[in-house]
């Protein structure tokens, strides 16, 4: 077992991202206006759209270094797009689970066929069939060049799937669907200043826990070479 | 279309590497033929024998190294194989196509545009001629690495590479294999051919190669094997 | 230009070995029809659906069954290259290693596609309405090229794994998602007489989804089968 020392910077980090989260939580709770017509509730606005973003950021980024892998053909490269689904899988789930946490009160119901809510709900999937897929392949050259080949051509279809669900959307209203007046409302400046820092905060979490994930890889295939 | 070269066969690999698991099953691999030689492949199951085979056929791709075919470097693919003749574990048939279908099948990807002919001809010397019109469902072992054998030859390659082709042969289909072995041989074409137990063609092929830790460590004319005692020894081992 | 004309026939040439061992063996387009008619049945009873559906209802069903026959076609079709190492005798030929993807994807499209010719008098029949549409063939043309451009891909990366026989269901829906919604939009408006001016966004979709799923054919099809 060879556990080479945890980078300098890391700890850094993860102290940093640890300190902007709770920071950013008690911007939220404690400084930010109640919104009139939903309530306390709509609070769940800041890190649910956070929490999108990093996770769509990370299948992007996964894609990318599954592409700059098909190129270079270093190892590398497929950690860091293994670490970026990992961790989109996550963010992603926390979307999911604060957007029906978000709809109950306001739309009274757990689940609402929004495009948005929607899409992430089908990269989910997208990314669990990148799981099986690489637990299908025997060598780590095989996992890392088709799970590079369906990263791609997975993130291509994320926008297709966005826009096939609004059309559809348009075109087959429901009466509990979020129209545009119903999610939209206008923020105040401080609602404004919490959302981009809720931005910012997990875009910095997100870039921490894919360089932890990516380190753990790393060691896991090291051990690997090892135990051989 | 490239023109075809005048020159005769020659292979070039400097370097080679290619990794599973992260590991080298070829490290940095050299070895060089010249037209004419027939050289046979031997080492360990699981020394690398058929990965080198199929680089070589263009079906697996190495992680480095340099390969030249006739002088030029490997790319680009597609005219390149026009040149290389393949004969795997597998007979890379369509099990209810007749032989003839098969062979007209593979001719035409071979950019022949009326292949009956070249296809009789092939059929002829494999002595399938009677069987072209079954599937080759029904064929025998030997029966199919014959047809094989006329499906590599069809476009008439300088460089034929040949992955155990006497693996599960009976003795009589083993006999026709030789003497087909035989008549392939050619100043212009190189032969490689991986085997298992070589004894048999040791009076056959020009060369012998020995595969073992990711290179080539012993490449010389089979004449001249009592000067690699070590290479002797292992011949007898595997006998 | 003349490397264009070889690539070309390449790929009419695998097309047409393919059409030969399916007259020869049966068993493409016959499964994916009996499998598709049974996919009818089982919704007809599980949705009780009666005779006289709505277009929405029967085009949906249409989608629905020829997709999932689709999947047993395109693992019949590459299932069919791996026995016996076939597809290692298509990556020998001498032409660039996407003809052979176009070839097998033009192949699975055609099965598909008659499967769905066969499937839309049988609808008529059931559902008392008529389908056989020109608009519909349309979006059914669209619908299955796209359909097929990205299964034929998926399935040839499914092959290479261990759990091959399970795992083009798995890959193939959710990406294959947009273009279901989109067919089965445009097929439905097609059947209720809707101009196709109303439809184009459904057009445009199933449109750019066959550019973009043929174009990943191209670029990464020689990837996933490189070892």
């Amino acid at each position: 077992m060879n556990l080479s020392k945890k980078p300098k910077l890391l700890i850094v980090m993860d102290v940093l991202a640890a300190t902007l989260v709770i920071g950013a939580l008690i911007l939220i709770l404690f400084f930010t206006p109640v919104e009139a017509v939903m309530g306390p509730v709509q609070k769940v606005f800041y890190f649910h759209v956070a929490s999108a973003w990093a996770g769509m950021l990370s299948f992007i980024l996964a894609a990318a270094a599954g592409a700059a892998y098909l190129i270079t053909r270093r190892i590398n490269w497929d950690w860091l797009s293994l670490s970026a689904v990992e961790v989109g899988l996550v963010f992603s789930l926390i979307a999911i689970l604060s957007g029906m946490v978000w709809a109950q009160p306001i739309w009274n119901t757990w689940w609402v066929w929004d495009p948005r809510l929607t899409t992430t709900a089908i990269m989910e999937l997208i990314y669990l069939a990148y799981f099986i897929l690489r637990s299908g392949l025997d060598t780590p050259e095989a996992k890392a060049r088709l799970g590079a080949v369906y990263a791609i051509v997975g993130v291509i279809t994320v926008p297709l799937t966005f826009f096939s669900i609004r059309l559809f959307r348009t075109i087959h209203p429901v009466v509990i669907a979020p129209t545009d007046s119903g999610t939209a409302f206008n923020m105040s400046p401080r609602m404004l200043t919490a959302f981009i820092t809720s931005l910012v905060v997990f875009t910095v979490l997100l870039a921490d826990l894919v360089w932890n994930r990516y380190r753990l890889a790393r060691l896991q295939a090291q051990n690997l070479e090892e135990a051989r | 279309m490239p023109e075809p070269h005048s020159d005769p066969a020659r292979i070039v690999l400097a370097g080679l590497v290619k990794r599973y698991h992260n590991r080298p099953v070829l490290d940095h691999l050299s070895l060089s033929l010249e037209g004419g030689q027939f050289c046979i492949l031997v080492g360990a199951n699981g020394a690398g024998k058929t990965t080198l085979l199929r680089i070589l056929a263009t079906l697996t791709r190495p992680d480095e190294g340099e390969i030249q075919f006739f002088g030029e470097a490997w790319e680009p693919f597609p005219a390149l194989r026009e040149k290389i003749g393949y004969i795997g574990h597998k007979p890379m048939f369509y099990l209810d196509l007749t032989a003839a279908e098969n062979l007209h099948h593979y001719a035409r990807l071979y950019h022949c545009d009326d292949p009956s002919e070249q296809i009789q001809t092939a059929l002829h010397a494999a002595g399938l001629q009677n069987d072209q019109h079954k599937p080759v469902r029904t064929f025998s072992r030997g029966m199919q690495q014959r047809l094989s054998i006329a499906r590599a030859l069809l476009h008439e390659p300088e460089i034929l590479l040949f992955d155990e082709p006497y693996t599960g042969l009976d003795q009589p289909a083993a006999q026709t294999l030789d003497r087909r072995l035989r008549d392939l041989r050619s100043p212009k074409r190189i032969i490689l051919m991986s085997a298992h137990r070589p004894q048999r063609l040791l009076t056959i092929a020009t060369h012998i190669a020995w595969l073992q830790n990711g290179i080539i460590s012993h490449h010389l004319p089979v004449a001249e094997l009592h000067t690699a005692p070590a290479l002797q020894d292992y011949l007898q081992e595997t006998a | 230009m003349k490397g264009f004309t070889a690539y070309l026939r390449a790929i009419w040439h695998v097309i047409q070995k393919d059409i030969r061992v399916e007259w020869r063996g049966r068993q493409g387009v016959p499964v994916m029809l009996v499998f598709s008619l049974l996919i009818v049945f089982l919704f007809n009873f599980a949705l009780q659906l009666s005779p006289d559906l709505q277009a929405g209802l029967s085009a949906g069903l249409l989608w629905v069954s020829l997709a999932f026959a689709s999947t047993l076609g395109l693992n019949r079709s590459v299932s069919l290259e791996r026995e016996n190492n076939a597809l290692d005798g298509l990556l020998l030929a001498p032409v660039d290693r996407s003809a052979i993807y176009f070839g097998k994807a033009l192949s699975n499209f055609a099965f598909t596609f008659l499967v769905a010719l066969i499937l839309l008098p049988v609808f008529s029949l059931f559902y008392v309405q008529n389908m056989l549409k020109l608009p519909l063939i349309l979006f059914i043309l669209l619908g299955v090229g796209a359909y097929t451009s990205l299964g034929t891909l998926l399935a040839t990366l499914s092959i290479q794994a261990r759990t091959r026989d399970v795992l083009l269901p798995i890959l193939l829906y959710p990406l294959a998602l947009p273009i279901l919604i989109a067919a089965v939009e445009g097929s439905r408006g097609a059947l209720i007489g809707q101009p196709l001016a109303e439809l184009q966004s459904w057009l445009f979709l199933l449109l750019a989804s066959n550019i973009l799923f043929h174009a990943a054919g191209l670029m990464f099809f020689e990837t996933i089968l490189e070892e």
